[in-house]
């Protein structure tokens, strides 16, 4: 009789709307029915993954999503001019050290962390501790959390297993066995292609974000302990060097103008034995369709330079925008705990978007899964060691790069390094903006 | 009421040359002067787009432009890119508009042909020139190496950035000059060149007298209307090289444009942007003196 009672209680409860039909935990996940909520997303793998399961987070809470997606140039550019116009952008991917400055300063990021302590919205099991401590340093900011990482980035060394083991090529772990080693295959007739020993990003301010890893393996940095500019320095100018003469000396021709687009497509087409670039284009070179690389390459981090083995941390986020309305951040919210959580976090990886939480990484279904554990071994020890510092810290981040890229350019050209980074640095002290 | 309409209907009477192009002009007023207005209200302004409201800072941009290496870089790349393409442009299209000048058979279908490069999107064809000048994958030195010659760099040097980037704009916009020089060759009188065969001159002699003279004022306003777009060419710069490698190509305009879109600096790309106005403005001036002399001769 009681059972009956349940029963009918449950049903007239659900009835009304008081339960979720859904068993989600011990929030309730229809408290913003009938909100609707709107995202601005770049085109990246993570949103392929997560769009088309919008629908069941839209039934889970009845709140109406709706995701733009843009490719990353107009992305940018369309994100600045809605949330400057104070439109009715309710949350949007961010890269934090390319933007997290500016939009701060703006009010156009809102701190999530009372979002996060709150138990009435957000699950005891997502657990904002199974994410990797670099990536979320960098999406804070003044000690508040702007943005939860929905993907970690670094950059691996790349290379060309079968033939580093054809001609017995030891894998590079410092700087001076990767000089050796692009000396080798450079200009080597491997099947009828003539090679290049590697190939890098060349294109100004595009290849900062990968040039920022020999910065600082050679004890470089961006600014000194002052806030002056640094890429002046003995170790700043080294790194400057290196970068250049590898690339002009050693890489494909026309090396100032290769973006990740034009440098993926070399190695993928089986010209050059190496690649320094982001961990995400596994998915790119292991790609047969496109490949004629794929299941011939190897991973590792990047080798060590005179102040050590010291890779940069970048990644993606979900952001809530700090000019929308309280109970629309609030249902914003709901969508990026869900978006980040185990299960979402573990299909993304398993789709080849690097994951942020050290879960997704650890589950046996991944490791059961997992056809590169270099690339796997390579990202995580990345991740570890990493600096989530990738960008110059400033709040002008574009004009920086800018300025820095001229002088890579420089170094790939051949000409005057050291009077190149000095008028860099120069231009950067007036210029930067704190 | 009666008398009401009866008054709006004897002004517009009385009014009709400020009535009826009212809506044009108030619609022109929006688009045009408005823009250009708050451009130049920015121009005098410090602001980074987001971060406050504009503040005013008097002349401070432009004397932020005299020192500024990118700047003096960004007139020598416009000078060389637009003094280049515009005088082979107009070279390449006048000769080609006497070609086509003389009636042959076919040549409707040749001129049509002709005219697609000019027709086509630019950002579309920038694109496929992107990739035909890559140096790896190019069909560009593919062609130069498949008859002997040794391959170019194209766009991937800063020595032959701007020469390859000219190739790609004379190619586009020669056919434009033709159309307008054939249009005007079609309606010169034929009474001189009579009078010219008679006295016994030569082709050479026909050309360089009488051709050229009574054809300089639509040569003059074919490279003004050219000039307007050509020395604020964007889509081509962009779309292949972004300005690089380095600043190799970046003229004055896509260096304003890097400025407000890409750093966010909205009141010294505008400050940038005036500097660009003036110059268009005073090249078309002299133009257009040169144009009505001409047309005095």
């Amino acid at each position: 009789m009681q059972k009956k009672m349940t029963v009918v209680l449950v049903g007239v409860l659900l009835c009304l709307g008081l339960v979720s039909p859904v068993i989600a935990g011990d929030i309730d996940w229809m408290q913003f029915k009938g909100t609707e909520i709107r995202f601005l997303m770049n085109k990246h793998p993570f949103t392929s993954f997560i769009e088309p399961k919008v629908a069941d987070f839209e039934r889970m809470t009845g709140i109406k999503v709706t995701l733009e997606v843009f490719p990353e140039d107009q992305f940018r550019n369309k994100r600045m001019i809605e949330l400057n116009a104070g439109g009715t952008v309710d949350g949007y991917m961010i890269m934090p050290g390319q933007a997290k400055l500016h939009y701060w300063k703006a009010g156009w990021l809102k701190p999530l962390d009372a979002f996060i302590a709150d138990a009435s919205l957000t699950e005891a099991d997502w657990d904002v501790k199974d994410f990797f401590a670099g990536p979320m340093k960098g999406s804070s900011i003044e000690g508040k959390q702007i943005g939860i990482v929905i993907n970690a980035e670094a950059s691996l060394l790349s290379y060309r297993r079968d033939l580093f083991d054809r001609f017995k090529v030891k894998v590079p772990e410092t700087m001076q066995e990767l000089e050796q080693a692009v000396k080798f295959f450079t200009g080597k007739a491997v099947d009828g292609i003539k090679m290049v020993g590697i190939t890098l990003r060349g294109k100004g301010a595009a290849a900062t974000s990968q040039w920022v890893d020999f910065l600082y393996s050679f004890g470089g940095s961006w600014t000194t302990a002052q806030g002056k500019s640094n890429l002046d320095s003995p170790e700043s100018i080294a790194a400057f060097k290196f970068y250049g003469d590898l690339l002009r000396n050693y890489g494909p021709q026309g090396g100032t103008m290769l973006h990740w687009a034009e440098s993926t497509s070399i190695f993928m087409e089986g010209k050059a034995a190496m690649i320094f670039d982001a961990n995400v284009f596994k998915s790119l070179y292991e790609n047969p369709k496109e490949s004629k690389v794929a299941g011939k390459v190897g991973y590792t981090t990047i080798p060590a330079g005179p102040a050590g083995k010291l890779p940069h941390v970048s990644n993606w986020s979900l952001a809530i925008s700090g000019t929308s309305k309280p109970d629309r951040q609030k249902a914003a919210w709901l969508f990026v705990q869900w978006a980040t959580n185990k299960e979402n976090v573990l299909g993304a990886l398993l789709a080849g978007v690097p994951a942020g939480r050290a879960s997704a990484w650890s589950s046996a279904e991944y490791k059961s899964k997992d056809e590169h554990p270099d690339w796997t071994a390579g990202s995580l020890k990345s991740f570890e060691i990493g600096q989530p510092q990738w960008n110059p810290p400033v709040l002008n981040v574009p004009e920086i790069r800018d300025i820095t890229g001229l002088v890579i350019v420089d170094a790939i050209e051949g000409k005057d390094v050291v009077q190149s980074a000095k008028k860099a640095a120069a231009v950067m002290n007036k210029k930067m903006e704190l | 009421m009666k008398q009401f309409l009866g008054t709006i209907s004897r002004f517009i009477d009385r009014r009709q040359a400020l009535v009826y192009p009212a809506p044009a002009i108030i619609a022109l007023f929006l688009i045009v002067v408005v823009p250009i207005g708050y451009n130049l209200y920015l121009a005098f302004t410090k602001w980074t787009i987001g971060l406050g409201d504009p503040r005013f800072i008097g002349v401070d941009n432009f004397i932020e432009l005299f020192g500024d290496e990118r700047v003096l870089n960004g007139v020598k790349v416009m000078v060389y890119f637009s003094g280049l393409s515009l005088s082979i442009e107009l070279i390449l299209g006048l000769l080609i508009a006497l070609y086509f000048h003389r009636q042959f058979k076919g040549s409707e279908i040749v001129q049509a042909i002709y005219i697609f490069p000019f027709a086509a999107t630019p950002v579309a064809v920038a694109l496929i020139w992107r990739i035909m000048l890559n140096p790896e994958i190019g069909v560009m030195n593919y062609l130069l190496e498949s008859i002997g010659l040794p391959g170019s760099l194209w766009v991937s040097s800063a020595r032959t950035v701007i020469p390859a980037l000219v190739l790609v704009d004379v190619w586009k916009w020669t056919p434009m000059i033709t159309l307008i020089v054939l249009a005007g060759l079609k309606s010169l009188p034929h009474d001189p060149y009579e009078a010219a065969r008679i006295d016994g001159a030569n082709t050479l002699q026909i050309f360089w007298y009488i051709t050229l003279p009574l054809i300089r004022p639509v040569l003059i306003a074919a490279l003004m209307l050219r000039s307007l777009d050509n020395l604020k060419e964007f889509d081509i710069i962009y779309t292949i090289t972004q300005g690089g490698p380095g600043i190799a190509s970046e003229t004055l305009y896509l260096y304003s444009y890097n400025v407000g879109f890409s750093f966010f600096k909205a009141g010294y790309g505008s400050a940038l942007m005036v500097v660009v106005f003036l110059i268009v403005l005073v090249f078309n001036v002299v133009m257009n003196r040169m144009r009505i002399n001409a047309q005095d001769i």
